[in-house]
């Protein structure tokens, strides 16, 4: 069983690395070089400013350092297929688990400590805590995630199983004390620890799980929730082949389709369809129609909104062209008489829509967010022109493309 | 009005998996495609529904050329697919309304086949429902229903009987009955022979991508050497046997 964690471990090692070098392109690194150091600047420049020991640092601190605990779940990489195969193994899970929560502490203690250094002067110079007291709270912050991927381990076997939304605010609570009693909480967490342990299985029998008998459908859904969070993370920056993802019926939004079928031909039924419920697609657009909102409150400067709002504009068409070949792999696709001539014309049609939504909604929130004149008024027009353009000139000629490529 | 096909060579590599298969179904018949799993029912069935490109011959349907007009000789053939494919995005509602799009069907009158379909596969209470969220076995109703709305001439069936109930497979039968006595054409894979023969006289035995006899089912024992009570069983170790040896 430890090979063949070993294993799968190494394949999810360079899985990993393939969407990571393609997630942080030039582009991006660039890009996050420019917010890090403009962060780091303002977090300089407010040290400065601050005044020290105000009675909320320390609940602060707790609560920053408690965030990179949310990251980093317990990885497993069970299959559905080990339900069928490895389902004689229950006994052996424990050797298959003992990698895999070695691996699963990499990212979140890299964050608490890289999070730790950047907090330092602010904890020990505005929250006044002192060096020690913080490097015990660094260790109380790691010992928490470790406690909690324990317990997470513990939640693949059957009996009782602790919530997760319990173990967060537990940790919360923990993370707050500890800005104030750091060795009580390193101890609390500590002893915790050993007693989830299987030597103090005794202690624990009733109340906690005993490993006894492996929940393989419980792990096999817990490890598709995990990997479908992760390949949502990377799929907002590049591909992700073995992503699925869960379509839901969103009745709500009906109301945006054409009421009769008179209006419809098959692709654009199918398109709409698509944009509406694949949450691939409706939360790019929300998400990238959020973003440019957010950015155009921040600059709070209407040449600026209208630039970045032009750019996210761009940047969702080029992240809603895969959509184009969406229903090429659906046999049914193939087999009914549907048309593939013209489906470009339907797509435009589709895309345009969304944009001329996510103009508007754009236009309204800057009619909200930002100073209201003439140039404002202007904006829209530009932002409205902009939409118009990327939709009669640059969504054709990419659409062609598309179809000289199949 | 018929379904011909010449001389039929093809699969998915330069390998041919059929080869040089020749059958013809008139209006009103019925042919059940049976052999082994890997006798090749499935690669025939992709070719004609256009999902493979033939090596060699052609497979015409009412005088159009498969390869020549695909558009309009896929508007003549519904499809029941041994798994079913649904789109995700799409409701049991909207399934039927795309099938009535791409086949150019009538609206009014399709939605009064729909709903009696649906009646019959118990399904006219979940039409705002998502499929891909039913049984297996009611996204195959899914299948069935959308198939037969399409009113088409031939009906090519992919072994439809698995993960339905005997009550679906019984409705199912009734439902090819009544497609071949309103001259339609179907053209079914199964290895249910014991439901198949209720609807289903004559069948073509394919072993090893070629046919090796087309007839009835007594016919076929005799072929083989088989008794006319022998069971349906015996047929598949004979076939079994064949294929070893040549």
């Amino acid at each position: 069983m430890d090979k063949i964690a070993k294993q799968r471990l190494s394949e999810n090692l360079k899985q990993s690395v393939k969407y990571l070098t393609l997630v942080f392109n030039d582009f991006f690194i660039l890009a996050l070089i420019f917010l890090f150091g403009a962060l780091m600047f303002w977090y300089a420049q407010s040290m400065k400013t601050m005044p020290a020991n105000l009675w909320f640092y320390k609940p602060l601190v707790g609560f920053i350092m408690w965030l990179p605990l949310l990251t980093g779940k317990l990885v497993t990489l069970i299959k559905k297929a080990d339900m069928q195969f490895l389902f004689t193994q229950d006994e052996q899970m424990d050797d298959y688990l003992k990698p895999m929560f070695r691996y699963s502490l990499v990212l979140p203690y890299i964050l608490i400590i890289l999070l730790a250094g950047i907090l330092f002067p602010f904890a020990t110079i505005k929250a006044g805590i002192n060096g020690y007291s913080y490097l015990v709270l660094v260790l109380s912050m790691l010992s928490i995630k470790a406690t909690e991927l324990e317990i997470a381990k513990r939640n693949l076997y059957f009996g009782r199983r602790i919530n997760v939304t319990v173990q967060n605010i537990s940790a919360l609570i923990l993370a707050v004390i500890a800005t104030y009693l750091p060795i009580l909480i390193l101890a609390v967490v500590v002893v915790l620890n050993i007693c989830l342990t299987p030597n103090f299985q005794p202690v624990f029998d009733k109340k906690m799980n005993v490993k006894t008998v492996f929940d393989w459908r419980y792990a096999v859904e817990s490890e598709k929730a995990r990997k479908d969070r992760v390949y949502a993370i990377f799929s907002m920056f590049t591909d992700v082949e073995e992503k699925q993802v869960t379509i839901r019926r969103r009745k709500y939004l009906d109301f945006l389709l054409p009421k009769s079928l008179a209006k419809e031909n098959p692709n654009s039924f199918l398109y709409r369809r698509s944009l509406l419920r694949n949450p691939d697609y409706l939360n790019l657009l929300v998400r990238m129609t959020f973003f440019a909102i957010l950015v155009s409150w921040l600059v709070q400067d209407w040449r600026w909104a209208l630039g970045l709002s032009a750019l996210v504009v761009f940047l969702t068409v080029y992240q809603l062209m895969p959509l184009a070949t969406e229903f090429d792999s659906n046999i049914m696709y193939r087999v009914y008489p549907i048309q593939r001539g013209g489906r470009g014309k339907d797509l435009i049609k589709a895309i345009n829509t969304a944009l001329l939504l996510q103009w508007l909604l754009i236009s309204i929130f800057w009619l909200i967010v930002l100073p209201i004149n003439l140039h404002l008024a202007e904006a829209i027009v530009v932002l409205l022109v902009f939409v118009l353009l990327v939709t009669i000139v640059y969504l054709p000629q990419k659409v062609k493309h598309l179809d000289q490529r199949r | 009005m018929t379904l011909k096909i010449e001389h039929l060579t093809g699969g998915y590599t330069g390998v041919p998996v059929i080869k040089d298969i020749n059958l013809e179904i008139k209006p009103g018949e019925a042919l059940g495609l049976i052999g082994l799993n890997g006798a090749g029912k499935s690669t025939t069935i992709k070719h004609i529904l256009g999902l493979l490109r033939p090596q060699k011959g052609s497979i015409v349907l009412n005088d159009i050329n498969l390869t020549q007009q695909p558009t309009k000789f896929k508007r003549q053939v519904a499809y029941i697919p041994e798994t079913p494919v649904l789109y995700p995005e799409l409701t049991l509602k909207e399934h039927l309304e795309l099938t009535m799009l791409s086949y150019h069907l009538d609206e009014e009158k399709a939605w009064k086949r729909a709903h009696e379909l649906l009646k019959i596969f118990r399904l006219d209470d979940k039409l705002d429902w998502l499929p891909i969220h039913f049984s297996k076995g009611m996204r195959q109703k899914v299948m069935i229903v959308s198939a037969f709305l399409a009113n088409t001439s031939l009906l090519v069936i992919d072994e439809p009987f698995t993960g339905l109930d005997p009550l679906a497979v019984a409705n199912l039968i009734d439902l090819i009955k009544q497609a071949i006595a309103d001259g339609k054409m179907v053209l079914m894979t199964t290895h249910v022979l014991a439901d198949a023969q209720q609807a289903i006289s004559n069948y073509a035995v394919l072993n090893n991508g070629t046919i090796e006899v087309i007839g009835s089912l007594t016919d076929i024992r005799q072929h083989y050497g088989l008794k006319p009570d022998d069971p349906f069983d015996k047929l598949y170790q004979t076939l079994n046997q064949v294929d070893r040896h040549g």
